[in-house]
């Protein structure tokens, strides 16, 4: 009866697939992020050919969305920013999806595939920087001093503000992928306890985990929307260069 | 962790990027246009109607304040023409009466004059048939002729006499 609060996270391939020696095969996460494809792209859609200027329920849900993405980029990045909206629209929904959709009972949250956070993370990350040396060239390194530093405060200044660029592809990954876990794991341990304890005391543990999946929801849409209004900062601080105060992370 | 079981990496990662790559496509091309043109033209939609509702608003606020100041112009027109008529009304009625007035006042006095000249010319009347018949009494009585003079000085001796008697 008991196991392991890790179990949910494990994967088990249910078609192998082998494409030139990369392995590709199928398994639970993939049907997922297929399922969350399926799922954006038919709300998306459906909502995006509506064009109604009185919308209906669906086309609401979807310009919420929208306007809520539009928002977070105009008013981290300005008008300009709208560039990327596609871009980090996407992102915002595929994570919030992937968020929820792991609540699911017996589904999977692929988001709490530390792999699948890292590259979400390095990709926005990876981009922010070939966009600053692109718009900025060398100059692009002057992103590791801060404005007004003091010529003597350089070489100190420098490793710091190099640690914390480093950082951001990593916390981005972590924070979103820990966040996964951790609600997942807290969710199974308290529903093996309440499996476990029995009618007599079990029903408090399971009070606890429906409790806890209200929780989660919210911190599915905090999680998105944090790693959404990061990726905008990031773009931004190399779109403006200083234009804008150093954001602590 | 089975997070971190890497033999699963390569597929994640491989079907991370089609299935993200397929929902960017899919969104950057069906979705996204017509739901941020939709946005946008209510967005727009609503400033008009916004401004426009403030432009009416200006304009009701003008025409009212135009019929305020018109009808307060009408009552004082009205006010003036009413004080107008009753100026009129009391000058015609004063008019009348002294027309009026003046008329009975006419009226009086040419019967008056004509009384007078009705009485004078019967005074005139008797006082000639009078003399008349007091020559002829005279005549009868003196049985003489008189010249015409004689005539008239005894005639008016006796009428002199007549009238102080009658007095």
């Amino acid at each position: 009866m008991e196991e392991s609060p890790l179990h949910p996270f494990e994967l088990h391939n249910y078609i192998p697939i082998n494409l030139g020696g990369l392995d590709i095969s199928i398994n639970k996460a993939v049907i997922m992020m297929w399922v969350v494809v399926a799922l954006i792209s038919i709300l998306m859609v459906t909502a995006g050919s509506a064009r109604r200027l009185v919308p209906g329920k669906l086309q609401s849900l979807a310009e919420m969305l929208v306007d809520f993405i539009r928002g977070i980029i105009l008013d981290t990045m300005g008008k300009e920013g709208m560039k990327f909206f596609p871009l980090i629209a996407t992102l915002f929904l595929f994570i919030l999806f992937c968020n929820l959709i792991g609540l699911i009972p017996g589904s999977y949250t692929v988001t709490s595939q530390i792999v699948v956070t890292a590259v979400f993370a390095c990709t926005v990350y990876g981009l922010s920087l070939l966009m600053g040396f692109v718009l900025h060239g060398g100059k692009f390194f002057g992103i590791l001093v801060p404005p007004g530093t003091p010529g003597w405060l350089l070489p100190l200044m420098i490793p710091i503000e190099l640690i914390s660029q480093l950082a951001r592809p990593i916390s981005l990954a972590v924070r979103l992928f820990a966040n996964m876990t951790a609600g997942h794991v807290i969710l199974g341990v308290l529903f093996g306890l309440a499996v476990s304890g029995g009618v007599l005391i079990g029903w408090l543990p399971f009070a606890f985990t429906i409790a806890m999946n209200g929780l989660e929801v919210g911190i599915a849409f905090i999680q998105a929307y944090i790693f959404t209004v990061l990726t905008c900062v990031y773009l931004g601080d190399a779109f403006h260069l200083h234009g804008h105060d150093e954001h602590a992370h | 962790m089975p997070q971190f079981e890497s033999h699963f990496f390569s597929s994640l990662i491989f079907w991370e990027v089609v299935s993200f790559a397929i929902l960017l496509f899919v969104l950057y091309k069906f979705a996204f246009p017509g739901i941020l043109s939709v946005l946008e033209e209510r967005e727009k939609k609503i400033k008009n109607s916004l401004d426009e509702a403030e432009a009416h608003r200006v304009e009701a606020e003008r025409r009212l304040k135009e019929y305020e100041t018109r009808l307060a112009g009408a009552s004082k027109e009205a006010e003036g023409i009413l004080a107008a008529a009753k100026e009129r009304t009391q000058r015609l009625m004063e008019e009348n009466e002294q027309r009026l007035t003046a008329e009975a006042e006419r009226i009086k006095g040419d019967a008056t004059r004509e009384i007078d000249h009705e009485r004078r010319k019967a005074i005139q009347e008797i006082r000639t048939q009078t003399t008349d018949l007091a020559l002829m009494v005279a005549e009868k009585v003196v049985q003489r002729s008189l010249t015409d003079a004689d005539h008239r000085r005894l005639a008016d001796e006796a009428l002199d006499a007549l009238s102080r008697s009658s007095h």
